[in-house]
C-alpha cells in the first residue's frame, strides 16, 4: 500500500479547503495498472495526482486529451467504470476495487493507431460521412462497422444486469438550481419569506466557486465564508438542499427533472430559481487541445479541493481577474509561472504588483495563438500581442486558460427565456425571463460577488412572492418590522440597475482570424474552424445546419465547451454579428442521464380479481390482460374444453366492465349507445349490444340486462371497461341532457360463468330464490336471488354455446361463492377453466372478440354483425358514418374458415394470391383467430377476406411460416348452429 | 408536464387526464351531408393561441373544457359544460 501511495507525485501538502481524507486510502485500476487515491478524491484527481496527463483519445483524429474543465461539462475524461461506459471520471468519486479503462483507443491509449487519422485528415473533413461512404451503398454495412468501431463513445455490456432505479416526486414553494453564492443566497431569502424551499446542487458540497476560488475577504479565506453559509443553508428548517443531484430540465409550469445518482426526481415548484453559474470556456487556437492545457477553474479545483497540480511550469492566458488570482495560486504551491498574458489593456494593479514581486512577466494585451507538444503533453506556447507586433514562444507543460465565461443557462432557455449578446461583456445577458422563472449569480454575466450576493437575494424574494409569499404575515407573526417583500425587492432591483451598467467584461472578444491547423471549436466531435469555415462554404451557414452538417456542438458536452466559439467563428465568416447569427435551440437533458434512471423501476399498476390466490394455488399458469392477472389455464386447456362441452366448468369473468345504470332515461342511451334496439327490453331481460364509435368502427360488445324500468346492469369487455365508461360519460356530461346516473361496478362485483350440460344441477344445489328451470329461467334472462347465501344477480347468457349462468356478487364474497360452486359441482366432475378453453369455445361458436377480430376500420356490416344493426333507428353513435359507409359497399368481409388439411395457421397469417408484391404475392386478408377444436376435431377460425370470396367453400392461400396452404370459408358458428344447448 | 385544474378535484398533474380533442358540435344526424359530417369526424382547427378543448379526469370521471393556450401553456379557465 505505502508503495501506491508514493505514486502520488503531484499532490500538495494537506490545505483546510481540501476535500480529501489522507487517512483513507482507496484502490483502483486505470488501464490495468494499480493507483491510490484518498478518500474524496474523484477517479480524475486521483490519476492527476499519479502524475497521468492523458485521459482519452478524441473523437475524430485520436488525440491525446486530458483534463480541461475538471467540472464534469468536457469530454475529455470521459471513461469506462466496469460496465458502464462515459463516465466523467473528473466528478466521480474513486472508490476501492474500481476497473477505469480508457474509450474508444487501439491498442491502449498510450499507443493508439487511430491516431494516424490525423494523417489523412483531409480526407476526413466536415460532413465526411454525408460524402465519402456513400457509394457503392452495398458496402455501406462494412463502412459503418468500421467506422462504428473508430468513433463511438465507450461499449454497451450488452450482458449487464438491470440495476435498482428510484423515482420520487416532490414539491415546493420555491427550488433554487445550483448552491453557489447566489444560490444560497435565493434559497435563503425566500425561505425566511416562509417559502418551502428545495435547493438542488449537482455535486457534492455547497458552496460553488467559493470552495476552489482561494481567494479571502480579510482574514477569511472565502470557502470558509461558503462552509458557514452552507450550514446556515442547512439548519433553516424551510429549506430541503439536495446535493448530487442534477436538475436536467425543466418543463411546462414549473415541472423539474432532476436525477439523483440511480434515483429519478420528478419536482413540481411554484417558483424556480436558476443560479447555476457559467461555465468557463477556453479559447480557440493551434492545438488548443493538448494535454497539459487547463481551464483556470480547472486548475484551481484541482489545488484546492484535492491538493492536486499538474505541472511545474506554467503560462497563464487571462481577460478577467481570477486568471490573474490563479496565477499568484500557483507560485504558492511552488509552481514555476513563465508568462503571465492577459488580452486586456487595463490589468488590476495590485494583482500585477504581487505577481511581478515574484518576478512573473505579466504581458498585457496578449493572447495565445498556437501551443506545441512534446511526446505526451504540452511543451510550449506562442504568445502574440493582440496588435500582432510582439511574439514570443514560452517553454512550459502547463497551459492555464482563463478567458471566458459562457452563463449555464440550459434551464432558463428551455423555460423560454430570451438571451442577447452584450458586446461589452462578450457574452449572453438575460433579455428577458417567462412567469415565476428568475435567475441570480453568473448565470445572468454578474462576476462580481456583491451583484451575485444582491441577486441571489432578489430572485429568492422575487420567486417566493411569486409563490404567494409576500412576507405580511410573517412580519406580524414575528412582530417584527420586516419590511414586506415588494420593499426590499424595489429597492435591491435599484442597487442591482445601477451595478449592472458597470459591469465590465470577463470574457474576452477573440481574435477574428484564426490561425491555422487543428483549432478546436469542438472537442467532443473535434471540429476545427477550419472545418466550420468549409461547412459555410458549402452553404450551412446558419447556425442549426451548421451544427447538423458538421456536428459541432452536437457530442457529450452538447455545446458547454464550444456554443460560444462555434458562434464566434461562424458569424466572422458570415461576416455577421453574433446577435445576427443566432444561436441553438436548447433542449433537456442539460447534461447526460442513464436511461436507467429514466426507465426507472417497472410501475405498471396490476388489478387481481377476489379469486386470484386460489387461481395461483390450482396451479394456473396466470396471463396479462390489459392490467389484469387472468388464469389462462389450469394446466390443460383441452380438457378444460371437454369439460364444458360435456359436464360443467367456471371461469373467473370479475375482469368484464360491470356498470350500474339508473334513472328514468336509461333506455334512451342504449338506444343511442347501441347499433340495435332497447326500448322494449322488459323486466329481467337480457340483450346482446354492439357499440360503435363516430366512425362506425366497432368500439365494444356485451350484454345489458333490464333489472328494475330505472335500473338496468351492464356490462362490457375486460379490456374495454374504462373507455366505455370515460365514453358514455362523454355524451352523459358532453350536451345529452339525459336522467341517468352511471356507476362503474367493475371492481364492487366478482363474477364467474358456470356453464356446462349440469351448470343448472351444480347452481341448484346452492341456489335459493330462484326458479331455475328453463321455463321459469330461459336464455337470454335475469333473475337476483341468493347463491351459497349471498345476494347475487344472474343473467343466463352464453360464451361458451352451452347452458350458462354468470354469476355476479359482490367482491368480497367472489371466493366464497366460487369455493362453493367448486364443492357443488364435484359430484358432476366441475372443472375450473381459463381465457384459452374459453377462447376455443367461443371461436366454436363463432363469436368474435371485438379488437383481435376487428381491428380499428372494422364496422359492423363487415364483422358479420349486420343483423344486429337497426339502420332504421332515429340514431345511434356511429349511424351517421355506418349509412355514408355501407353506401360505397362492403369490401372485405369477417368470416369463418377451416383447414381442410388440418394445417394449423398463426394468428395473423397473411391470406394472399398471386399479384405484384414483392414476392409475387399480394396480401388480401388475414387471420385474426384460430385453433384446433377438440370438440370438432378441425381447425377453425375466423378471417377477413375480400367480400366476392365469402361464399361458404370458397377456397384461399394462406401464408403459413412460408409456405402456401389452402383455407376454406365455412358457415358460422361451427358448433351447435340451432343453439339447442344454449337454450336446453 | 402542465398542471390542469380539474372543476371537481382541483390542480393535478396532466397525467391524470386525457385529451378529448377540440370542441365541436355534432351535425344534427338526420339533415347532416357527406362533407359536414367528415367535417365534424376530422377537420380540427389546430389553432396557434388559445382553443377551447375537452378533458377527461380519470379520477373523479368528469369532462370538463379547458380554455388553454397551444403554445404558451397558459391555462386560462376550466369549467364544465354549462347548463342551458
Amino acid at each position: 500500500m505505502a508503495s501506491s501511495i508514493s505514486m502520488q507525485t503531484h499532490r500538495l501538502p494537506p490545505a483546510p479547503s481540501q476535500i480529501i481524507n489522507r487517512e483513507k486510502v482507496v484502490t483502483f485500476t486505470f488501464e490495468g495498472k494499480e493507483y491510490s487515491a484518498y478518500e474524496g478524491d474523484t477517479i480524475a484527481s486521483a490519476l492527476a495526482a499519479a502524475g497521468i496527463t492523458t485521459f482519452s483519445r478524441s473523437f475524430k483524429y485520436h488525440r491525446r486529451r486530458g483534463l480541461l474543465c475538471c467540472a464534469g461539462n468536457c469530454p475529455n475524461c470521459l471513461v469506462q467504470v466496469g460496465e458502464e461506459p462515459n463516465v466523467r471520471s473528473c466528478v466521480t468519486p474513486a472508490q476501492q476495487g474500481m476497473k477505469v479503462g480508457a474509450q474508444n483507443v487501439f491498442p491502449s491509449l498510450d499507443v493508439d493507431m487511430m491516431s494516424s487519422t490525423q494523417l489523412v485528415d483531409r480526407f476526413l473533413p466536415a460532413g465526411f460521412y454525408y460524402k465519402a461512404f456513400m457509394r457503392p451503398a452495398a458496402l455501406w454495412p462494412l463502412y459503418e462497422k468500421v467506422l462504428r468501431n473508430a468513433a463511438g463513445l465507450g461499449e454497451v455490456d450488452t450482458d449487464a444486469q438491470p440495476g435498482y432505479y428510484d423515482k420520487v416526486y416532490k414539491h415546493a414553494d420555491v427550488t433554487v438550481v445550483g448552491g453557489g453564492l447566489a444560490g444560497m443566497q435565493s434559497a435563503l431569502a425566500a425561505a425566511d419569506a416562509d417559502a418551502r424551499v428545495i435547493l438542488i446542487e449537482s455535486e457534492a458540497q455547497l458552496g460553488g466557486h467559493l470552495r476552489y476560488s482561494g481567494q479571502s475577504r480579510g482574514e477569511t479565506a472565502v470557502h470558509i465564508q461558503a462552509t458557514s453559509l452552507a450550514a446556515k443553508v442547512a439548519a433553516h428548517p424551510n429549506i430541503e438542499v439536495m446535493k448530487n443531484t442534477l436538475a436536467f430540465g425543466r418543463y411546462d409550469h414549473n415541472w423539474i427533472g432532476a436525477v439523483q445518482g440511480n434515483r429519478l426526481i420528478k419536482l413540481r415548484t411554484k417558483s424556480l430559481v436558476v443560479a447555476t453559474g457559467a461555465y468557463e470556456i477556453p479559447p480557440v487556437f493551434e492545438n488548443n487541445d493538448l494535454p497539459g492545457i487547463m481551464l483556470g477553474s480547472a486548475v484551481r479545483r484541482l489545488i484546492h479541493l484535492y491538493g492536486v497540480v499538474s505541472g511545474t511550469t506554467a503560462v497563464v492566458v487571462s481577460a478577467n481577474p481570477r486568471g490573474l488570482e490563479t496565477a499568484l495560486k500557483l507560485i504558492r504551491v511552488g509552481v514555476k509561472v513563465a508568462a503571465v498574458a492577459d488580452m486586456r489593456a487595463e490589468l488590476d494593479a495590485e494583482l500585477v504588483a504581487q505577481l511581478q514581486e515574484h518576478g512573473v512577466i505579466v504581458l498585457p494585451q496578449t493572447t495565445v495563438i498556437k501551443a506545441e507538444s512534446g511526446m505526451t503533453r504540452l511543451e510550449s506556447v506562442h504568445l502574440r500581442s493582440l496588435d500582432g507586433c510582439h511574439q514570443r514562444e514560452v517553454s512550459c507543460d502547463l497551459l492555464v486558460l482563463s478567458t471566458g465565461f459562457m452563463p449555464a443557462n440550459e434551464l432558463l432557455l428551455q423555460a423560454g427565456a430570451k438571451v442577447a449578446w452584450d458586446e461589452t461583456l462578450n457574452e449572453f445577458v438575460l433579455a428577458s425571463l417567462p412567469e415565476n422563472v428568475f435567475a441570480a449569480g453568473e448565470v445572468t454575466g454578474s462576476h462580481n460577488e456583491t451583484d451575485i450576493v444582491r441577486e441571489g437575494e432578489l430572485a429568492g424574494l422575487q420567486a417566493a412572492l411569486a409563490a404567494g409569499f409576500d412576507g405580511n404575515n410573517r412580519a406580524q407573526s414575528l412582530r417584527l418590522r420586516v419590511a414586506p417583500l415588494q420593499a426590499r425587492i424595489d429597492e435591491l432591483q435599484t442597487e442591482i440597475k445601477q451595478t449592472r451598467e458597470q459591469r465590465t467584461a470577463w470574457t474576452a472578444a477573440q481574435l477574428a482570424e484564426q490561425a491555422g491547423k487543428k483549432d478546436f471549436v469542438c472537442f467532443c466531435e473535434d471540429v476545427t474552424s477550419k472545418d466550420i469555415k468549409q461547412s459555410i462554404d458549402e452553404g450551412y451557414d446558419s447556425m442549426e445546419l451548421l451544427k447538423r452538417y458538421s456536428t459541432v456542438s452536437m457530442g457529450p458536452c452538447q455545446g458547454k465547451m464550444c456554443n460560444v466559439n462555434a458562434l464566434r467563428v461562424c458569424a466572422h465568416y458570415n461576416g455577421q454579428t453574433i446577435s445576427e447569427t443566432g444561436t441553438t435551440t436548447t433542449r433537456p437533458p442539460v447534461k447526460p442521464v442513464m436511461m436507467g434512471a429514466l426507465g426507472g423501476r417497472l410501475m405498471e399498476p396490476v388489478r387481481v380479481t377476489p379469486m386470484h390466490d386460489w387461481h395461483v394455488k390450482r396451479g394456473a399458469k396466470m396471463m396479462n390482460a390489459g392490467v389484469w392477472k387472468r388464469p389462462e389455464h389450469y394446466g390443460n386447456p383441452i380438457e378444460e374444453v371437454r369439460a364444458v362441452r360435456e359436464r360443467v366448468g367456471l371461469i373467473d369473468i370479475s375482469t368484464l366492465g360491470k356498470f350500474h345504470l339508473h334513472g328514468k332515461d336509461v333506455p334512451a342511451l342504449l338506444e343511442r349507445l347501441y347499433v340495435n334496439r332497447w326500448r322494449k327490453l322488459g323486466v329481467g331481460r337480457v340483450r346482446y349490444g354492439v357499440m360503435l364509435n363516430n366512425e362506425a368502427v366497432v368500439m365494444d360488445d356485451g350484454v345489458t340486462a333490464c333489472l328494475r324500468d330505472d335500473f338496468y346492469y351492464m356490462t362490457a369487455t375486460s379490456s374495454g371497461a374504462s373507455s366505455v365508461y370515460e365514453w358514455i360519460e362523454s355524451w352523459l356530461q358532453g350536451g345529452w341532457k339525459l336522467d341517468v346516473h352511471l356507476l362503474d361496478a367493475t371492481e364492487l362485483r366478482a363474477a364467474m360463468n358456470l356453464t356446462g350440460p349440469y351448470a343448472r344441477e351444480v347452481l341448484q344445489k346452492v341456489c335459493e330464490g330462484i326458479d331455475l328451470s328453463n321455463a321459469a329461467f330461459p336464455y337470454m334472462h335475469a333473475r337476483e336471488g341468493k347463491v351459497a347465501g349471498i345476494d347475487a344477480l344472474l343473467l343466463r347468457v352464453g360464451f361458451t354455446g352451452e347452458l350458462g349462468y354468470e354469476i355476479h356478487v359482490p367482491s368480497g364474497y367472489g371466493l366464497h361463492v366460487w369455493q362453493a360452486l367448486m364443492s357443488a359441482g364435484k359430484e358432476f366432475g366441475i372443472l375450473p377453466f381459463g381465457v384459452e378453453a374459453q377462447r376455443v369455445m367461443r371461436l366454436e361458436k363463432g363469436h368474435i372478440i371485438v379488437g383481435q377480430d376487428t381491428d380499428g376500420l372494422s364496422n359492423p356490416l363487415e364483422s358479420g354483425l349486420e343483423g344486429l344493426v337497426k339502420l332504421d333507428k332515429e340514431d345511434f353513435i356511429g349511424k351517421t358514418s355506418l349509412v355514408f359507409a355501407s353506401e360505397y359497399g362492403i369490401e372485405k368481409r369477417l368470416v369463418g374458415f377451416e383447414m381442410p388439411d388440418g394445417t394449423l395457421p398463426e394468428e395473423g397469417n397473411q391470406i394472399v394470391r398471386v399479384g405484384n408484391g414483392p414476392i409475387g404475392l399480394e396480401i388480401i386478408g388475414r387471420i385474426t383467430s384460430v385453433r384446433r377444436s377438440p370438440t370438432l376435431n378441425k381447425v377453425i377460425g375466423l378471417c377477413w377476406l375480400p367480400a366476392e370470396m365469402c361464399d361458404v367453400g370458397q377456397e384461399f392461400s394462406i401464408r403459413v411460416r412460408g409456405e402456401l396452404k389452402r383455407g376454406r370459408v365455412a358457415k358460422l358458428p361451427f358448433y351447435d348452429a340451432e343453439g339447442v344447448r344454449l337454450n336446453s | 408536464m402542465i398542471l390542469l385544474t380539474c372543476p371537481n378535484c382541483g390542480q393535478r398533474n396532466v397525467s391524470e387526464f386525457r385529451f378529448g380533442g377540440e370542441t365541436v358540435q355534432r351535425p344534427s344526424p338526420t339533415e347532416t351531408t357527406r362533407a359536414t359530417w367528415a367535417e365534424y369526424l376530422y377537420m380540427r382547427k389546430n389553432v396557434l393561441g388559445v382553443q377551447s378543448e375537452w378533458w377527461y379526469h380519470g379520477a373523479c370521471g368528469c369532462w370538463f373544457i379547458a380554455e388553454r393556450h397551444t403554445k404558451t401553456q397558459e391555462i386560462l379557465e376550466t369549467y364544465f359544460l354549462p347548463e342551458k
